[in-house]
């Protein structure tokens, strides 16, 4: 039996709406009367990103090799584990054409939207992210989830065009409150069953909806098109709660932990670390439970205010401030932040590997978008960004590679994940990195 | 039958409402629609329900454009993760407005039953929060299906004050509260003039912060505010209010850039002393230090930037280096004048906030400071600059003095360093937390600056300079101007505020006679209809 909210609220629910209560719940019952229970279906592959400012160092991260086996480099030592569940993307190039290099943006919206951006701070279309969770995200609770490790919202890469970007959840509390607090039934638990009052909020919803039919006056285009976007946040949030009326069809082997504590987040890297596996862990445990399917985790703002107690330059002021080491060739301060970030981002997949799923782990029917603003962040440089990829989407992506993009738009890797994600989509970016070119060597 | 109780009663609140709307929002260009600042929100249900009515939840965060993050209000839309929070937001003020604890005070009426639908009670409550939340009458049709789901949620409850909740619930999540959407309608010729209501809004935000009183909305209803006279009286009205500092409060944060302290962190390992409840007293400091000398002493802002007098409290008593024998938790103090200090340019707050978390930044606060103070932005500097000389401690240039003199050298770095340094490096006599030092890496900190062919020393020459600056004042004029209407303050034109401008110059650069001209001026209400989005602009077509 499909669900369908009008049918809920305009069909026999209505009725029952006078009742109350437990004719209310006979909605959702069959005629055995257990709560609609799993239907069975696969288990879905979920879309992550991370985001980390500043880049690496290209002489230390850059595989000798391309292909398989390449031998593992000093800057990717930390993910190491996962080296046979990850493609590496080197050489890849950011083409901004006639937009200026904003400096920590450019690559930022080029990676995430495969298009140069016109003006900085903003995205000028959606991000990737949302681009899967339009087709992938129906029927699960939070069409996507964003968190920010440095304890800041604005330190979110996702979003739905223009100055709208999602607001991070900036402490693993908030992460948790959202993700697991009021709203939130845990569907390994026997005694699942819909809340009632969450039919009223429908009913709630149905009528602020209803309000854009009683808009008179004249908007312009831009006024316009944000009272859309307002409306467009309502009509989710109604697909929320028609999602959180049906038991997930998943059946996850995890248990939800209590709320964490409040703890100090913001840029000090040993705060970092305490706070992005607590993160990393709630987001796995929403994917595993089927709350989200998209969950995006940034470690930092693009120039990266990371630092270490005790060095008063910090990540950002060393990069531009480091002269270059005459004999290695490198800043090496930079060079151990830019470790620092793999060994966070390290973390995040140890989350995700860490539950297992039906033949796999959640780290296999996921796939991971590692992404950073600059190649090389002394002079702000685009060209040769690194993109990081790891999971194997539920078998459709081959991985353990080195790819060598050769100058080939950043956009490539972009849209393969999409072909991967199962998008039908035949080509992603704009301007000279519009492509319809994926990386089919990596499509199973 | 209820329905025809319902009509009737429907009929007698709108005629009574909407009969006398001057030349009602319903068919306006909407010329502006700002998104409500956390403190709007809290500052509106507080007003209307009670201080009492907690709000717990998560606002969307603004950017900062133009120097004012009240620019970002009118770009920025509601995304699903800010309604999520607003929806739930809504609900829990709900539940408390009609709870049994509440209901008496806010609930102006009995239902018949507490356990039957009453149309005629709740349609009276809907229809006075509708005004103060929507800050103008609601629409019969607005008002009608509130009132319907709130019967409706009665029947499925049983309980009149659970329908209630859940159509007070449906208001404070509507846009129409979310946003504040001004309208604006033909004047005389071709120009268009903000309607009633929405002049009400304006004001009764720029001034206090917060929705329109009951007495503004009756001005707006009336349309006393179309008057002179009548918009006159109801400025002094509210200018005479102890509720201004409230406004001019929020003002100066933005202006100040002070909520960039929620995201400034300090190195502990060097900066032991830095703590967040430092950083929260560092802002209070400085907004006490303005508003009582924009306001209560009604001074001239230009002694802002040299003004001897601070309020501190214990933590702070202990970076300025004083000492704190006081029962009250907030003393007024009068710096001496061997202490360097010179207006808020010197407090605590504007000296760390523009630094990195070990180190103190010339750059990051010379550029900070022409940005706050003469609206004078610095371009980003070129791609692909090398910065290593400046880092290099352990080389001959041991200020960083020295050290960004040397990098400006370079003709295209100098084009900006010697725009904004000149201020920054005055102030290099405090450390990144605002600490007074006398050298830096065991040499003295030579202070002196030039800067626009005028040479002045330490931060006291800086305030001196700042203070003599006719751009500053101007820089006041505009950046309130953007702050009220909500516009990017880069946009704006010097005859925009002319008029205000003029008030605060020959009133000796008085805050309230820059407020009262502006708000009197014929310019604020003021409005370029907007280029309508297609031919069929009405949502209600689509």
């Amino acid at each position: 039996m499909k669900l369908d909210r009008r049918f809920l609220l305009r069909g026999t629910c209505q009725g029952a709406a006078a009742a109350m209560a437990l004719p209310f719940l006979d909605c959702f019952l069959d005629t055995n009367g257990q709560a609609l229970a799993a239907t069975g279906e696969r288990v879905p592959t979920r879309f992550n990103t991370f985001f980390y400012g500043l880049g690496l160092t290209k002489s230390l991260w850059v595989p000798k090799t391309a292909g398989l086996n390449y031998e593992t480099t000093i800057q990717l030592k930390p993910l190491e584990a996962f080296k046979k569940k990850m493609n590496v993307f080197s050489g890849s190039r950011v083409m901004i054409d006639d937009n200026p290099n904003f400096q920590h943006w450019s690559g930022v919206g080029a990676s995430a939207t495969g298009i140069s951006p016109s003006k900085t701070g903003l995205f000028d279309s959606k991000t990737i992210d949302q681009t899967v969770a339009d087709v992938i995200s129906r029927g699960s609770r939070f069409k996507s989830i964003a968190a920010a490790c440095a304890g800041d919202p604005k330190q979110s890469y996702s979003s739905l065009g223009g100055a709208n970007n999602l607001p991070a959840e900036a402490s693993p509390l908030s992460l948790y409150t959202r993700l697991f607090g009021p709203g939130f039934q845990d569907p390994s638990r026997g005694d699942w069953k819909p809340d009632p009052q969450i039919m009223l909020q429908q009913s709630v919803l149905s009528v602020v909806a209803e309000d854009r039919k009683r808009v008179t006056q004249n908007f312009g285009a831009s006024d316009k098109a944000r009272l859309d976007q307002y409306f467009t946040s309502v009509r989710e949030a109604e697909q929320q709660m028609a999602a959180e009326l049906k038991r997930p069809d998943i059946e996850a082997k995890v248990t939800i932990p209590t709320a964490p504590d409040e703890m100090v987040v913001n840029s000090a890297l040993p705060n970092m670390r305490l706070v992005l596996p607590l993160m990393a862990r709630l987001g796995a445990l929403a994917m595993a439970t089927d709350q989200t399917r998209v969950f995006n985790l940034s470690i930092s703002e693009p120039g990266s205010q990371m630092f270490v107690p005790g060095d008063p330059l910090g990540y950002h002021q060393s990069t531009h401030e480091e002269p270059l080491d005459p004999i290695l060739a490198y800043q090496p301060r930079v060079a151990r932040y830019n470790v620092y970030s793999m060994e966070l981002f390290a973390a995040f997949l140890t989350e995700l590997d860490s539950i297992p799923e039906g033949d796999g782990t959640l780290l296999d029917h996921s796939l991971v978008y590692g992404f950073t603003d600059v190649a090389f962040a002394k002079i702000h440089a685009l060209d040769g960004i690194p993109v990081l990829l790891a999971g194997g989407a539920s078998g459709r992506m081959k991985t353990g590679h080195h790819i060598v993009g050769d100058g080939n738009p950043v956009s490539r890797v972009g849209l393969t994940v999409q072909k991967a994600m199962g998008l039908s989509v035949d080509s992603w970016g704009g301007g000279s990195m519009e492509t319809k070119s994926p990386y089919t060597e990596l499509l199973a | 039958m209820h329905k025809r109780v319902l009509v009737a009663v429907l009929t007698v609140f709108v005629l009574a409402g909407m009969s006398q709307v001057p030349a009602s929002s319903a068919s306006g260009e909407v010329v502006s629609m700002r998104r409500l600042t956390e403190q709007e929100y809290r500052n509106s249900i507080a007003d209307i329900f009670g201080k009492d009515i907690a709000v717990q939840g998560v606002f969307e965060p603004g950017k900062r454009i133009g120097g004012l993050v009240a620019a970002s209000a009118a770009i920025l839309s509601v995304t699903p993760v800010g309604f999520d929070s607003y929806s739930k937001m809504a609900d829990s003020i709900a539940v408390q407005v009609t709870s049994e604890k509440a209901r008496g005070r806010l609930v102006s009426c009995k239902p018949a039953s507490a356990a039957q639908p009453d149309d005629a009670c709740s349609a009276q409550v809907f229809g006075h929060y509708g005004l103060m939340l929507f800050r103008r009458p609601l629409t019969g049709d607005e008002l009608q299906s509130r009132v319907k789901l709130a019967a409706n949620m009665t029947k499925a409850s049983g309980d009149f004050y659970t329908g209630l909740r859940y159509g007070l619930a449906s208001l404070l999540q509507s846009s129409n509260f979310l946003f504040r959407i001004e309208v604006a309608v033909p004047g005389s010729g071709k120009d268009y003039r903000l309607d009633a209501y929405s002049r009400a809004s304006r004001l009764s935000y720029l001034m206090w912060d917060t929705t329109p009183d009951a007495e503004l909305l009756k001005a707006a209803q009336s349309n006393e505010l179309g008057s002179p006279a009548g918009l006159a009286g109801q400025v002094d009205r509210l200018m005479a209010s102890p509720r201004l500092d409230t406004g001019m409060r929020a003002f100066f944060s933005d202006m100040l850039q002070l909520d960039t302290f929620d995201n400034v962190s300090k190195d502990a390992l060097l900066y032991p002393k830095w703590s967040v409840q430092l950083a929260a007293a560092a802002r209070e400091e400085t907004l006490r230090t303005t508003i009582d000398l924009a306001l209560h002493d009604n001074g001239d802002i230009r002694e802002l930037m040299t003004t001897p007098k601070t309020y501190i409290n214990r933590n702070l008593a202990a970076i300025y280096g004083v000492p704190f024998n006081f029962d009250e938790e907030w003393v007024p103090l009068d710096f001496a004048p061997g202490q360097g200090r010179s207006g808020i340019v010197t407090q605590i707050s504007m000296l760390s906030m523009f630094s990195h978390p070990g180190r103190s930044s010339p750059t990051e606060r010379g550029v900070a400071l022409m940005d706050i103070f003469l609206c004078e932005p610095t371009p980003t500097p070129p791609n692909n600059v090398d910065f290593s000389i400046v880092n290099n401690t352990d080389g001959p240039l041991k200020t960083v003095r020295e050290r960004l003199m040397a990098h400006a050298t370079n003709a295209i770095c100098a084009s900006c360093h010697t725009h904004s340094d000149p201020i920054g490096l005055s102030l290099e006599g405090f450390d990144t937390i605002g600490r007074h030092r006398g050298t830096e890496n065991g040499q003295a900190i030579d202070v002196s600056a030039t800067i626009q062919g005028k040479s002045f020393v330490g931060a006291q020459g800086l305030g001196r300079f700042l203070h003599d600056n006719p751009k500053y004042p101007a820089c006041v004029a505009r950046k309130l101007y953007s702050y009220a209407k909500g516009v990017d303050s880069q946009d704006v034109e010097p005859k925009d505020f002319k008029v205000a401008y003029k008030a605060f110059s020959d009133s000796g650069y008085r805050m309230r006679s820059l407020l009262k001209g502006m708000a009197e001026s014929e310019d604020f209400f003021h409005a370029v209809p907007p280029v309508a989005a297609a031919k069929s602009t009405k949502l209600a077509s689509q």
